[in-house]
């Protein structure tokens, strides 16, 4: 365990004091705001817009899951090129021979995760912010339900896209080679292509069955949560199966690693790396 | 190494291979290309496992799984992260060995000194050159005081200077009692540094000894003589074969049943000879002997 933090920790602090952290973190949102600032000001409603009507509760919630969850992909992103940045750079093998697969795997995810949960931070506080500038808002207008449930899906969400990332790394020679392993990367945005469908109607059928598909879990379940009250058993049924995929996820996506880690410049099919992800220890 | 066996779907790798590192000693390991060295040398390091077969891990006494930060691995595949300062990475890796940062950073410093880096320890990696990298990665494998260390082509793409510069060190790590696995092609880098030797080629195991014995065993001189005078005296000389003669120079080979003093106190009187040399056949010689006779 204590390997397991080292290697996070080393990764936390790569990531956090590089150039590209920097602009995702702050330059990016501070460009937003600017801009944000300058049509305010251009249209000289800055004052008015104070005291203008609250903005409604479920536009808070829905825009905090949008961003929430784009932290969540946007710092599996981050773990991914962990992965393959440790296996272009061919140091993998140094660090095998210092600690588990599982404690490498593990600290690259834990690592990653924590600086993109700052990145989040950062955008929430800025945006809260700049928001708060023209608008009465406030978070305490979240429901418990969504105060509780948001950061634990903000969690699962990274570890379960974090960790299909990993495996679709560590199958990957590198950065440049996409190919098929990519496109499942895109299943867990999926659902963000239906948002509009999912705000209108929170309770189709199909958005239902869409809750408990693990992939699309995360994504589904804080839109809906933004803007429908549900059963408390519908939301704890798919956190429940979300948390048990993800630790199934995880330990299929280490024994992937594990092997496929070492094979330099090879391309491995699904099948392969599905025997990998299976076996017995 | 007891008995290991590793097979990669219908390859096998490694097959049934045993052999040990002791203490204050380099153990030659050699292998034409595919032979199945980096897979046996991922095995020690606890990189990949064996399919069947245990390694074990023994000293004063004590026997058991071998622990990560007791060993030191530099990989053939060579690579460190970019982004990075050396020092930093330096001390990561010693403190994923269980070295105590302060520690690390000390020998660090030292190690630096000495292999002429003491001013890139703040530059970062992607500013080195590839000789200057693979010098970091070289210390990197013994910063920790490790019992054990495995060097896997530790001179290849390296200058004569850095060559004799590693050479030394490697030696020094023996005196200090580190068993050292020293896997190379460079066969005069073999001879000059191991003392026994373990040849596998296909997986399996072809040749082991101490080098010297190795020698021995083969069983032949190899005899390169300059001469002026008639020399075909040779041919048909008792224990001489795989004879070349020439105007001045004759090659051959003088089996074991002929000792090399009786052979010079056979030579006629009427023969000059201006340069003679009477010698175990090189390594090189024994290994593509050796993986030739068992390919066929």
């Amino acid at each position: 365990m204590s390997k397991l933090l080292r290697v996070a920790q080393w990764h936390f602090r790569q990531t956090v004091t590089s150039k590209q952290f920097l602009v995702m973190a702050l330059f990016i949102p501070a460009i937003f705001a600017l801009a944000a600032l300058g049509i305010a000001w251009s249209r000289g409603d800055a004052a008015s817009a104070a005291t203008s009507e609250p903005l409604p509760a479920f536009a808070i919630a829905f825009f905090l899951a949008l961003l929430l969850f784009l932290g969540a992909f946007l710092s599996a992103i981050m773990a991914l090129y962990g992965v393959i940045r440790e296996k272009a750079n061919r140091v993998v093998e140094i660090v095998l021979s210092s600690v588990s697969a599982t404690d490498s795997l593990g600290g690259i995810i834990l690592g990653l995760g924590l600086a993109g949960l700052i990145q989040v931070i950062i955008w929430v506080a800025l945006a809260y912010t700049a928001a708060s500038r023209f608008l009465p808002i406030s978070l305490s207008v979240l429901s418990p339900v969504q105060a509780i449930c948001y950061p634990i899906l903000f969690v699962l969400g990274y570890l379960l896209i974090a960790s299909l990332y990993a495996t679709v790394g560590a199958m990957m020679k590198d950065i440049h080679s996409g190919g098929p392993a990519a496109m499942v990367g895109m299943i867990p945005y999926a659902p963000m292509l239906f948002v509009a469908a999912i705000i209108q109607h929170p309770e189709a059928t199909w958005v239902q069955v869409a809750t408990f598909f693990p992939p699309f879990t995360p994504a589904v379940l804080m839109m809906r949560l933004a803007v429908s009250a549900l059963p408390w058993w519908e939301v704890a049924l798919a956190i429940v199966t979300l948390a048990a995929s993800v630790f199934l996820l995880m330990r299929f996506s280490a024994r992937v690693f594990e092997t496929a880690i070492l094979m330099y410049g090879k391309n491995m099919s699904f099948r392969e790396v599905w025997r990998w992800g299976i076996r017995r220890r | 190494m007891d008995r290991i066996s590793k097979r990669f779907g219908a390859i096998e790798a490694v097959s049934d291979i045993s052999f040990d590192a002791q203490p204050g000693e380099i153990l030659g390991f050699l292998g034409p290309n595919g032979a199945g060295k980096t897979t046996t040398l991922r095995m020690i390091m606890g990189i990949l496992r064996p399919d069947q077969g245990g390694i074990r891990y023994g000293r004063s006494g004590q026997s058991g799984k071998v622990p990560k930060s007791r060993v030191g691995y530099l990989p053939e595949e060579r690579g460190l992260y970019d982004d990075a300062r050396v020092m930093d990475i330096l001390v990561y890796f010693a403190q994923l060995k269980d070295v105590p940062r302060s520690e690390a950073r000390d020998r660090a410093t030292k190690w630096l000194d000495r292999l002429d880096l003491e001013a890139w320890g703040q530059r970062k990696v992607a500013k080195l050159s590839k000789g200057m990298q693979q010098k970091v990665q070289f210390i990197a494998a013994m910063l920790h005081e490790p019992d054990l260390v495995v060097f896997d082509e530790p001179f290849s793409g390296l200058d004569p200077v850095f060559q004799d510069l590693f050479k030394g060190i490697i030696r020094e790590q023996r005196e200090a009692g580190t068993a050292i696995l020293l896997s190379s092609h460079q066969m005069n880098r073999v001879e000059e540094l191991c003392d026994r030797i373990l040849l596998i080629h296909a997986g399996r195991e072809v040749l082991r000894g101490p080098l010297q014995g190795i020698r021995e065993g083969a069983g032949f001189h190899v005899v390169s003589m300059r001469f002026s005078g008639d020399a075909s005296f040779l041919r048909g000389h008792e224990g001489i074969s795989r004879l070349a003669l020439g105007s001045d120079l004759a090659t051959f080979v003088l089996d074991d049943a002929t000792a090399p003093d009786s052979f010079v106190r056979s030579l006629p009187p009427e023969i000059v000879i201006r340069e003679m040399s009477i010698q175990r056949p090189p390594l090189h010689d024994i290994f593509v002997r050796a993986v030739e006779g068992t390919a066929s």
